[in-house]
C-alpha cells in the first residue's frame, strides 16, 4: 500500500513542474507592463515610471530567469524587500479584487466551499441511488425514464437550467433569491457581535445561535445547490447503473438469491457493495469537476465566490488574477485526484498491486 | 451500414437524427427563413430594431422578441445554428486530429517519446477544464489587442478558414476573431482524452494475434500502423468524438455566456443568452430572452446526445452483451 501511494507521490513534482511552466508561458505572452502587477500594486501610468518598474524586477529578463524569479520571488534591489514568488504564497496583486490574489482567494473560497459542499451531499447521494434503481428494474418502464432524465439533463447547459430556475422561484414566485444572503442578514454577519469561526455562513449562523441567518443562507443555497447536483446526477447515475449491471451478473450474486436471501439484501449488501468501486473514481472526479461548474453557476446566481471572480476578472482581462486562480485551481485538482487514486487503491486491492 | 440501420431503428436516436436534419435544414436556408438586412455588414451579426435597452415581447415584426439593445431573437436562433455547426465541427475536428496525432505517435515510438508525451497530457489535464479555457481565451485577447504576436494570427487564420471559409490572404475580421479566441482555447484544452484513449488502444491491439501476425511475415512499422492499428484503434474513437460536438457547443456556449467568446450582437446561442444576466429579477416579465435561445441550445445538444447514446451502446460489444442478459 506504502509503495502504492509513494509511486503516486512521485508524480506530483514533475505535474507541479509543468502547470506551473504552462501559466508562465501565457504569463509570458504577456507585456512587461502588463506583467507588472505580479509584483506592484498600483501599476503607474506614467511612462518614466513604468520603465523603472520593468527594470526594478527585471521584467523584460531572458524568460527562465523570469520563472525563477516568479517562482521564488523578486527582491527589490533598493529596499531588498522580497515581492512575489509563487512558492512564498505570493500571486500578485487584482485589479478585479483590489487587493492581493492570495487575499481575494482566501475571502471568497469559504462561499464556494460552502456551495459545493451543499451540493456534494445530494449529488452523490441521489446519482447513486438514482443509478441503483435504474439497474435493478433494467430494461423496464423506470429505467428508460431515468435513461431519458439522465441524457436529457446532460443536455442542459448550466445557464440555462439556472436562468430557468430563477426564473420560475425567484422572478415569478419570489421563493430562493440568489446572491448569498439578504441585506439585513449579510449586515449581521458582517458586524463585530456576530463571531466568524468558519466564514461558512450555514455553520457560523447556528454557532451563534441567529437560526434567521442560517434560514436565509440555506435559501440563497438551495437553487446555485440543485443547478450544480442536476448536472452530475446525470453522470453519476450512468456510471453506477452500468457497473451495477456487470456486478449483478456475477456468480456471488446468483448464489445470493439461490440459497434465500431476500431481494433487498442482495442488491443493498451485495451487490452495491462491489459496484460502487468504480462509482468512487467518478464521484471523486466529479466533486473535483464542481471547480469548473461553480463558474458559471456562480456568475448566473451572483454569487460572490472564486468562480465568479474568475469570470469578473476574465471579463476585464485581468490575467494576473485570472492565471492566479487557475494556478489554485489545478493544485486543488491535483491534489483531489491524488486523494481519488489513493482512496481507489484502498477500496480496490487490485488497483495497487497493478 | 449495420450501424446506421440500427441507429435508424432505435427510437430515442432516430429522434436525434431527424432533430439534428432539421437543425442542419435551419442552418442551410438561414437566408430563407430570416432574411439578411440590406446595410448588414456580415450575416452572422444579429440586425438592430433601434437602441432601447428594454426587451420587447414576441410581436408580427419579431417573432421570439428582442433582447436589450434590440437584437431581434428570431434572427440570432436562426443564424445561431449556423454558428454552433461551425464552433461544434471545427473544434471536434481539431481536438481529435491533435489526439490522435499524440496518441498514435506516443504508441507507436513506444519508450522516452511515449513517457514525455503522456506526461505532458497529464499537464493539460491537471488544468480546470473551463478555467484553463477562461484563461487561455482572456490572455489571447489580451495579445490581440495589441495587433502583433503573428503565429497566432496565422493559427486564427487558419482556424478562420476552416471554420469560415476565410482567404488566407486577407486579415482575419474582428467580429470572428473573439469567436476563434473561444475556439482556440477549448481546443487546447480539449485533446487529451483522445490521445490517452488511441493510445491505449493501440497498445491493446498491438499484442493481439493479427498484429503480430503481420509483424511476423514481414509487414513495415508504417504499414502495420495505418494498416492494421489505426483503423481497428481510431475508428470507434473518431464516431464517438463525432457526437462530442454537442458537449462542444456546450462549452463554447458557456465562454460566451460569460463574454468571453463571440462579441455581443453575433448569433451565438450563448451570447444571446448573456443578456439575461441583467433581467433576473424581472424575467418572469421578460422570459423569452432566455426561453427560445436556451430551449434551442438545449434541443441542438439534446440531438447529438440521443444519437451519441445510441452509438457508445452499438459500438461497446461489452454493452451490447449486457443488453441480452436481463435481471
Amino acid at each position: 500500500m506504502l509503495a502504492y501511494i509513494i509511486r503516486r507521490l512521485m508524480i506530483l513534482p514533475i505535474l507541479a513542474l509543468g502547470v506551473t511552466m504552462l501559466i508562465f508561458l501565457m504569463i509570458s505572452m504577456l507585456t512587461p507592463y502588463e506583467r507588472a502587477a505580479l509584483y506592484v500594486q498600483d501599476v503607474p501610468k506614467r511612462q518614466g515610471a513604468i520603465d523603472g518598474i520593468i527594470k526594478k524586477y527585471g521584467l523584460d529578463d531572458p524568460i527562465p530567469v523570469q520563472y525563477w524569479k516568479w517562482m521564488v520571488g523578486n527582491e527589490d534591489p533598493e529596499t531588498g524587500e522580497i515581492k512575489g514568488g509563487i512558492l512564498r504564497g505570493d500571486l500578485g496583486w487584482s485589479k478585479t479584487g483590489k487587493s492581493s490574489v492570495v487575499e481575494v482567494i482566501q475571502r471568497r473560497m469559504p462561499a464556494t466551499v460552502e456551495m459545493a459542499v451543499w451540493a456534494a451531499i445530494p449529488m452523490i447521494g441521489i446519482g447513486i441511488w438514482l443509478g441503483v434503481v435504474s439497474a435493478v428494474n433494467h430494461n423496464k418502464f423506470l429505467d428508460q425514464i431515468l435513461r431519458v432524465f439522465s441524457i436529457v439533463g446532460w443536455s442542459i447547459p448550466v445557464f440555462v437550467f439556472g436562468l430557468a430556475v430563477l426564473m420560475i422561484f425567484y422572478a415569478r414566485l419570489g421563493w430562493f433569491p440568489p446572491e448569498r444572503l439578504s441585506d439585513w442578514a449579510s449586515q449581521v454577519v458582517q458586524s463585530t457581535a456576530f463571531m466568524r469561526y468558519t466564514q461558512i455562513n450555514t455553520i457560523d449562523s447556528l454557532l451563534n445561535g441567529r437560526f434567521d441567518i442560517f434560514v436565509d443562507a440555506v435559501r440563497h443555497l438551495i437553487l446555485p445547490v440543485i443547478t450544480l447536483a442536476y448536472l452530475n446526477w446525470a453522470y453519476l447515475l450512468r456510471v453506477t447503473r452500468s457497473s451495477m449491471l456487470d456486478t449483478l451478473r456475477q456468480d456471488y450474486i446468483t448464489t445470493a438469491r439461490a440459497k434465500g436471501l431476500s431481494h433487498h439484501t442482495v442488491i443493498w449488501t451485495h451487490a452495491v457493495s462491489n459496484a460502487l468501486i468504480p462509482v468512487v473514481t467518478v464521484a471523486g472526479v466529479t466533486l473535483v469537476s464542481l471547480l469548473s461548474g461553480v463558474v458559471i453557476t456562480e456568475t448566473v446566481f451572483n454569487y460572490p465566490g472564486m468562480g465568479s471572480f474568475l469570470a469578473e476578472s476574465a471579463v476585464t482581462l485581468d490575467v494576473i488574477s485570472v492565471l492566479g486562480v487557475t494556478l489554485f485551481g489545478s493544485v486543488i485538482l491535483v491534489l483531489g485526484n491524488l486523494v481519488v487514486d489513493v482512496l481507489y487503491g484502498i477500496i480496490d486491492p487490485r488497483i495497487r498491486l497493478d | 451500414m449495420k450501424v446506421l440501420k440500427k441507429l435508424l431503428t432505435n427510437p430515442t436516436s432516430l429522434a436525434g437524427i431527424l432533430l439534428l436534419i432539421a437543425f442542419a435544414g435551419v442552418a442551410l436556408f438561414a437566408p430563407q427563413i430570416a432574411p439578411v438586412p440590406e446595410r448588414s455588414r456580415d450575416p452572422q451579426m444579429i440586425p438592430r430594431d433601434g437602441f432601447s435597452t428594454t426587451p420587447k415581447p414576441p410581436s408580427e415584426e419579431h417573432p421570439f422578441g428582442t433582447t436589450e439593445g434590440q437584437y431581434d431573437i428570431f434572427y440570432g436562433v436562426v443564424w445561431g445554428t449556423r454558428t454552433a455547426f461551425r464552433v461544434g465541427v471545427v473544434i471536434t475536428l481539431i481536438t481529435t486530429l491533435v489526439g490522435l496525432a499524440v496518441g498514435a505517435i506516443a504508441a507507436y515510438y513506444g519508450g522516452w517519446v511515449d513517457e514525455l508525451l503522456m506526461r505532458i497530457t497529464e499537464i493539460f489535464q491537471a488544468f480546470p477544464y473551463l478555467l484553463a479555457a477562461i484563461t487561455l481565451s482572456s490572455v489571447l485577447q489580451t495579445i490581440y489587442g495589441r495587433g502583433e504576436a503573428a503565429g497566432l494570427m496565422f493559427l486564427a487564420k487558419l482556424l478562420a478558414f476552416l471554420t469560415f471559409g476565410h482567404d488566407l490572404r486577407e486579415p482575419v475580421d474582428p467580429i470572428q476573431l473573439s469567436v476563434l479566441t473561444g475556439m482556440i482555447a477549448i481546443i487546447a484544452f480539449g485533446w487529451m482524452t483522445y490521445a490517452r484513449v488511441i493510445r491505449g488502444n493501440i497498445l491493446a491491439i498491438r499484442d493481439q494475434e493479427y498484429a503480430m501476425a503481420a509483424e511476423t511475415i514481414g509487414a513495415s512499422g508504417p504499414h502495420i500502423l495505418f494498416k492494421h492499428l489505426m483503423p481497428n484503434a481510431v475508428f470507434p474513437v473518431l464516431v464517438i468524438a463525432s457526437m462530442d460536438i454537442g458537449s462542444y457547443v456546450l462549452s463554447f456556449a458557456s465562454l460566451s455566456f460569460l463574454g468571453l467568446g463571440a462579441q455581443v450582437g453575433y448569433a451565438d446561442w450563448g451570447q444571446m443568452i448573456s443578456f439575461a444576466r441583467n433581467w433576473i429579477p424581472s424575467l418572469a416579465t421578460y422570459w423569452y430572452i432566455v426561453a427560445y435561445p436556451g430551449i434551442t441550445i438545449v434541443l441542438f445538444v439534446l440531438a447529438w446526445n440521443l444519437v451519441g447514446d445510441a452509438l457508445r451502446d452499438i459500438l461497446d460489444p461489452r454493452l451490447r452483451r449486457g443488453k441480452g442478459a436481463g435481471i
